[in-house]
């Protein structure tokens, strides 16, 4: 990662070095519901004796206790965890509070379980380096998403819309005795698209998905939607696309590109929604 | 999960309140905002059209108005509107034709359309007060 490509970001994986605004110039609680508002929350010291202290500002929020979402400003011994933010959010588990409730699998950046917002942008915890945060650190859960409780978001409704788009093979020509085959060049055409994790982080990351998300599908979808209708052994392209025929559910696509540039796996689904886009306009002649 | 309904609603986390402003959803909403702002002040264009057909003395007025310190300022705000918009709208037909989705890509159009805004601007006025001094 280099120092002198803060200016043009060239991989997903760069955290930008400076920014003129850390957030838009909005108020804090700015259009959000009562239940929604953030209040003050704890401060957790950290343990005595250490040295190397980092304060990470954590979104909290118990459905049991009731009242509102608040922020709780944790101290976390660096010298007592591992590099990344998914050590610092366990180390806090395990040492300080043991209620802090996230969810988080293989630690490795594949599962997608630990997507969540740091210093502003959605990423994994398990691959974003503590040193790479600012100070103090910011942690909330995905963005726009009904919260479960602390970090753990409701994800019934992104589930829902990749269901919407059948993301499974339709074939009608009878099942082979082997394999469905396919050429290289064919399964190259997958490439890009199939290593989607839908861990979420560009559907919570786009504004068009947050002020219409109810009826437009997200780019996590709609790569999805493109990896289906890339696949050669697929026979319901017209099917797929008829799918897509809708003001919403392609359309409110402004290629903002929140997407692109937040995917914890390097994917284009800008890319993605303009080829679909593409094949959409192609086949009214 | 079943969304409970007996008890209190689920909180929605923070979307815009704490998402970080990036070069993509900047450009992206200015663009939006710029086709906004240039929309209405058209109104002023056609004003300044329809006066200058209606006689010396109703041009005369709306002169004063677009060359006082007010209107200059404005102006200077609609002319940079005017290139970003251009320029940011330049940047959505390249996506059109498929090209440009790449990171580096996105990046470097889009310090480019700011870049050329200034700069057109600049020129821009640079000439227009030449032309008024001279």
């Amino acid at each position: 990662m280099s120092e002198h490509a803060t200016m043009i970001i060239t991989s997903s994986d760069q955290v930008p070095r400076a920014t003129l605004f850390k957030r838009f110039p909005v108020p804090r609680n700015f259009g959000v519901a009562r239940e929604s508002r953030i209040g003050l929350g704890k401060a957790w010291p950290a343990p005595p004796g250490a040295s190397r202290i980092k304060s990470f500002e954590i979104y909290r929020y118990d459905p049991e206790a009731g009242g509102n979402p608040r922020l709780d400003t944790f101290e976390v011994d660096l010298d007592d965890c591992g590099p990344m933010v998914l050590d610092a959010l366990l180390w806090i588990k395990n040492k300080v509070d043991p209620t802090l409730t996230l969810r988080r699998s293989c630690r490795e950046g594949i599962c997608g379980s630990c997507a969540m917002n740091m210093d502003g942008t959605n990423w994994l915890a398990c691959t974003r380096f503590i040193s790479d945060m600012d100070a103090p650190a910011t942690v909330y859960p995905l963005a726009n998403l009904p919260v479960i409780k602390d970090l753990v978001a409701d994800l019934t409704h992104l589930f829902a819309q990749y269901e919407l788009i059948e993301p499974w093979l339709h074939a009608r020509s009878p099942e082979p005795e082997r394999e469905r085959l396919q050429s290289p060049e064919e399964r190259d055409k997958l490439d890009g698209y199939y290593e989607c994790i839908l861990c979420f982080c560009c559907t919570s990351g786009c504004p068009s998905h947050w002020w219409n998300g109810d009826r437009f599908l997200g780019p996590a979808v709609l790569l999805q939607a493109n990896r289906w209708l890339v696949e050669s052994r697929d026979e319901a392209k017209e099917e797929r696309l008829d799918n897509l025929e809708d003001p919403f559910r392609l359309y409110r696509c402004h290629t903002i590109l929140n997407c692109t540039r937040t995917c914890p796996k390097g994917l284009n689904p800008g890319k993605a929604i303009a080829d679909i886009k593409d094949m959409m306009v192609e086949r009214q002649g | 999960m079943p969304n409970p309904t007996a008890r209190r609603p689920r909180p929605l986390s923070p979307n815009i309140q704490i998402y970080r402003p990036q070069l993509t959803s900047v450009l992206s909403i200015l663009n939006r905002i710029t086709g906004v702002l240039l929309s209405l002040l058209s109104v002023w264009l056609v004003v300044w059209l329809v006066a200058g057909a209606a006689g010396p003395r109703s041009y005369a007025v709306v002169r004063e108005a677009t060359t006082s310190l007010i209107g200059r300022i404005v102006l200077f705000g609609a002319t940079f509107a005017f290139f970003l918009h251009l320029c940011g709208g330049i940047r959505h037909l390249v996506w059109d034709t498929g090209r440009g989705f790449d990171l580096r890509s996105i990046y470097v159009s889009g310090w480019l359309v700011v870049a050329a805004s200034v700069a057109l601007t600049a020129a821009a006025w640079a000439v227009g007060l030449s032309h008024s001094a001279g």
